[in-house]
């Protein structure tokens, strides 16, 4: 009996609750829809992705509210999400967002679909001074046939970060020499970047890979093949855009990144991503990692890497390593592009951005990178700065989310043994003409 | 006495194979524990250092560099409130199903049919509407979106339960005269209690765990912990021990809540019938 | 002409047919005709009207094909071992007396925790080279695995991966429906002198089908559409080896944006699950009527 006294009143409970609750949903709905004002919007939403960058955007953006009055919030969300999060902002009549961050592989997809708003006038008007960019960065995440729509936010252009004591280490050195005889150094090639990872991997067992890399699909595969593939010489499209992805060259690219992958890489590389790799270097347990360029500053930092002190960046072996950036960009459909406008110029204006990267951000301005204090503080900037330079974009076009899909999965089947290297680079190429 | 031992030799064999099976559960739960207490660089440590000195430094992060109490909320009462909406509705819908002679095969079809679709096609026109509603990034939004796969799930799981109960029974009350919902309050819902608790349990679950409605629907207001936690894996690596940090808060309140709950659950109504 | 009575009993379904209506029939509807258009996720409504074209396209889609026979095995062996380990756990929960409780909640843990929170974890558990579980395969002298780096062991890992996260979702259906079975039939059984098997046999399995038919029925719609794991997991890889439907449908719609395509492929999974729940549900009713 006792019982079903304790059921009747869960019932009771259950129905105020519910009643409760409905009265109380319409109180919250009205208060925490987004807060919408016409001109001279004193409250900006900003969609940014979940890093370190973002952090420091958000650390000094205090500075614009007291000297503006206009609030800024800034949403965080990770890069997984970023593109199912903007999507369906983007395709409506208005966005809760009024500025935006935008990844190179989705500017192609971005222009073609018509949602980012062109800068040129902004800019022409307020006498913005865009040549102060990296010309790769701002032909990445700035210009776009010729029409402004973003402003290079920050650089993750890929490097060979590599370990200072094992390529100095004397005993590896003369057994090199003896062995292939020539010198140990950090290699300039391709095949002699393979050739000594193996080595090394041969000579130190487990204790010591000679070079971790990263097989996940999509994005972790494709991006670190890329670097073999521009390295090569390779590329995706022949000048008439046709593709060139299973030629001679992407093919030599594979086939070494298959034997790196078979013959020095740790056990199970084929499944790692950005976070495993990096942690088995962080460990110490590898002597080499082609990677992005500001993995350094973390791997300097003793809360997350063994190897503090005992690590340096150089360009990827072969010497055309693979570009990236993120730009700042003002939605089509933003509610007060003008308000965008004033708070993207301040936070891109030089204080800032040197401000920004005085607290670790990764620099996009020529004068940031090559200013005296920034320079003293992380004088490995002088490499970042060459890296940058010679680097190679992948494709702007609108299909650029699905190249790399496709990419990664042809080349994980040619990695895994489901498909012969020249088969995966021809079903790419073929997938790859199927795009209009 | 023969039968007795082998009672007593049967009930040490469930006891150990039970006490394997908790282990299966319990030490990945113990290395996240242990996990929350150190460094990035101590969790991947091989051979792992047993001894450890904590850190209370991840809990720290997790509730200065994000709103993780307000996320919490937000998803204490989106899930409460769907699950505590979609027990009461759908146990009379399933009701009405499970007394029902014809048709009952094809509302059952029916009403699962509604979950047989991937979420991934129904958030863009959930996102549409939602946004015509003017509701994004607010709980009613969630408590909606949430309602239309506990519902069903919750009709669907509770009709097996509910014609587990004879008929006879909620008839004969209602020949003495008490109406449908007296019948359905006093005689069938104690019945089916545990049943209704396994089945509000997942709701909630379901609600608690979910990521992509979740993240399209809300902003940072109405944020839940999911999105909160998938934050956690950036393009710079994964806050790894931040993420067992925030894992150990939401597991915590859970286990206390479904101490609470089991009591139902568990024991059952039948030991009251039997009394 | 429907007595009161009648009348009275349609308030038990009518507000749930009215939520249902407003926040699950709009999308199918929606989708549906969506699976008919070229519509994509860069222009606004719906785009042109193809008629069976990505229904057609689908058909013709090796890695579509090749994702359904993916999910298939995934499900079958997913939901048949949560099963039968749920049921086991179930039934000796059931048994004991004494810290039923304690185990019970230990046991439902894992599935508190969120998806992707579940995969970034066992990602740590079993990093090949710095993770836990291969450094102690290697203490009691058994080499340590690749797991989701090897193109043979990855699905069997996922799936290790999704019953340890899935099956007490299982144990607890399972469960609840043993603690409401009638004790009646039980002292039948034992006056009758019935040996345990033959109990098990023929008093609770029959007794439990409907709890059984809904447990079973309920992980298969749910691992059918499991994506998230998958998601955080593996993408799908190493190859294709561990790329599920969901997740196939799930890129076509965000990272090919074809929003008209992915609503057919639904629509056509959609169909199968249909069929395969008709069979459950008259397996599950057409007994029930007999005893």
């Amino acid at each position: 009996m006792r019982k079903h006294g304790l059921v009747l009143m869960a019932i009771i409970l259950t129905l105020s609750l519910l009643s409760a609750c409905s009265s109380g949903n319409k109180s919250n709905s009205s208060e925490s829809s987004a807060a919408s004002g016409g001109k001279g919007k004193k409250e900006l939403n900003i969609l940014m992705e979940s890093v370190p960058d973002t952090e420091f955007v958000k650390q000094v953006v205090d500075k614009y509210t007291a000297e503006t009055g206009v609030k800024i919030n800034i949403e965080a969300v990770n890069y997984a999400s970023m593109h199912e999060k903007l999507v369906p902002q983007l395709l409506n009549a208005t966005s809760s967002y009024d500025l935006i961050v935008v990844d190179n592989y989705w500017v192609g997809e971005f222009t073609d679909a018509g949602w980012m708003e062109p800068l040129d006038s902004f800019i022409e008007r307020d006498r913005f001074d865009t040549s102060v960019y990296l010309k790769s960065l701002f032909n990445m995440v700035g210009q776009v046939d010729g029409t402004t729509y973003m402003l290079p936010f920050y650089n993750y252009a890929m490097s060979l970060i590599y370990r200072t004591d094992v390529f100095m280490d004397p005993e590896l050195k003369s057994k090199y020499q003896a062995e292939f005889g020539r010198e140990l150094t950090i290699p300039e090639t391709l095949e002699e970047y393979v050739n000594i990872s193996k080595f090394i991997t041969k000579e130190k067992g487990s204790t010591m890979y000679g070079s971790v890399m990263m097989g996940l699909r999509p994005d972790p595969i494709s991006v670190e093949w890329l670097n073999y593939l521009y390295s090569s010489g390779g590329e995706f499209f022949k000048e008439d855009g046709s593709p060139r992805i299973n030629d001679a060259n992407a093919l030599k690219a594979l086939e070494l990144y298959i034997d790196n992958m078979k013959n020095a890489a740790p056990k199970g590389a084929a499944g790692f991503g950005f976070d495993e790799a990096f942690n088995v270097f962080a460990q110490g347990n590898a002597a080499s990692f082609v990677t992005y360029n500001w993995m350094l500053n973390k791997l300097q930092d003793k809360e997350e890497s063994k190897v503090a002190g005992l690590v340096n960046v150089a360009e990827v072996p072969g010497g055309a390593s693979l570009n990236g950036g993120w730009g700042w960009a003002i939605p089509k459909n933003a509610e007060d592009k003008e308000a965008s406008w004033q708070f993207l110029k301040w936070v891109e204006s030089f204080e800032i951005a040197k401000e920004r990267a005085s607290l670790g951000g990764s620099p996009t301005r020529k004068d940031v990178l090559t200013d005296s204090d920034v320079l003293g503080q992380f004088p490995h900037y002088v490499n970042v700065q060459k890296i940058i330079e010679k680097s190679k974009m992948i494709p702007i076009i609108p299909q650029a989310p699905q190249l790399i899909e496709i990419l990664g999965r042809e080349l994980s089947e040619a990695v895994s043994g489901g498909k012969s290297p020249q088969d995966a680079l021809d079903t790419i190429a073929k997938e790859v003409k199927e795009f209009e | 006495m023969t039968a007795k031992r082998s009672e007593r030799l049967l009930d040490s064999l469930t006891y150990i194979a039970l006490t394997v099976c908790a282990l299966i559960f319990l030490l990945p739960i113990l290395w996240i524990v242990r996990t929350s207490f150190t460094t990035k660089a101590i969790a991947y440590q091989i051979p792992p250092k047993w001894f450890i000195t904590p850190t209370l430094d991840n809990y720290r992060d997790i509730f200065t560099d994000n709103p993780f109490g307000k996320y919490f909320m937000n998803s204490m009462v989106v899930s409460l409130v769907s699950t505590v909406i979609a027990v009461f509705l759908g146990a009379m819908a399933a009701y009405w199903i499970a007394r029902r002679v014809k048709g009952g095969n094809f509302l059952r079809i029916a009403i699962l049919g509604t979950q047989m679709l991937p979420p991934i096609v129904m958030v863009i026109p959930i996102f549409m509407m939602i946004k015509k509603l003017n509701l994004l990034d607010s709980w009613v939004a969630l408590i909606a979106t949430y309602l239309s796969f506990s519902l069903p799930y919750m009709i669907w799981l509770l009709m097996g339960f509910f014609e587990a109960i004879p008929k006879d029974l909620d008839e004969a009350c209602e020949i003495d005269g008490c109406t449908k919902m007296q019948a359905f309050t006093k005689v069938v819902l104690p019945l089916a209690a545990p049943g209704i608790m396994a089945a509000g349990i997942l709701s909630f679950l379901m609600a608690w765990n979910e990521f992509l409605f979740a993240l399209v629907l809300t902003g940072t207001g109405a944020r839940t912990l999911p999105v909160a936690i998938a934050n956690m894996e950036t393009q710079q690596g994964v806050m790894i021990a931040q993420l067992c940090a925030a894992t150990v808060i939401i597991i915590l309140p859970v286990v206390v809540l479904s101490l609470f709950i089991q009591k139902y659950l568990v024991n059952g109504m039948t030991m009251g019938s039997v009394k | 002409m429907l007595s009161v009575k009648r009348k009275q009993f349609l308030i038990f379904i009518v507000p749930s047919l009215l939520v249902l209506a407003v926040t699950v029939l709009y999308p199918l509807v929606y989708s549906f005709i969506m699976s008919f258009t070229s519509s994509s996720l860069k222009v606004r409504g719906f785009g042109d009207f193809v008629g069976l074209d990505n229904y057609i396209k689908a058909f013709k889609d090796a890695y579509f094909i090749k994702s359904g026979w993916t999910t298939g095995l995934f499900t079958v062996i997913v939901v048949t071992l949560e099963f039968v380990f749920g049921l086991s756990v179930a039934l000796m929960l059931n048994r004991i007396k004494r810290g039923k409780k304690l185990f019970f909640t230990i046991i439902i843990v894992p599935m508190l925790i969120t998806p992707v929170a579940v995969g970034l974890i066992w990602r740590l558990l079993l990093h090949p080279d710095l993770g836990i579980v291969n450094y102690l395969l290697g203490v009691v002298g058994l080499e340590g695995q690749a797991w989701l780096g090897d193109a043979k062991l990855a699905m069997m890992t996922v799936v290790l991966i999704d019953i340890w996260h899935q099956v007490p979702f299982m144990i607890l259906l399972l469960l609840a429906g043993l603690v409401s079975l009638p004790g009646e039939p039980y002292e039948a059984a034992t006056i009758d002198g019935a040996s345990r098997l033959q109990t098990f046999w023929n008093v609770t399995l029959p007794l439990m089908k409907e709890t059984i038919i809904v447990a079973v029925l309920f992980r298969v719609i749910t691992a059918i559409k499991t994506y998230d794991l998958i998601y955080v997991l593996t993408k799908g890889g190493p190859g294709t080896t561990t790329e599920v439907i969901s997740y196939h449908i799930y890129k076509q719609a965000y990272t090919f944006l074809n929003t008209g395509y992915s609503s057919a492929m639904s629509y056509l999974l959609l169909l199968v699950i249909m069929l395969l729940s008709v069979v459950f549900v008259r397996l599950g009713r057409g007994k029930a009527q007999a005893r």
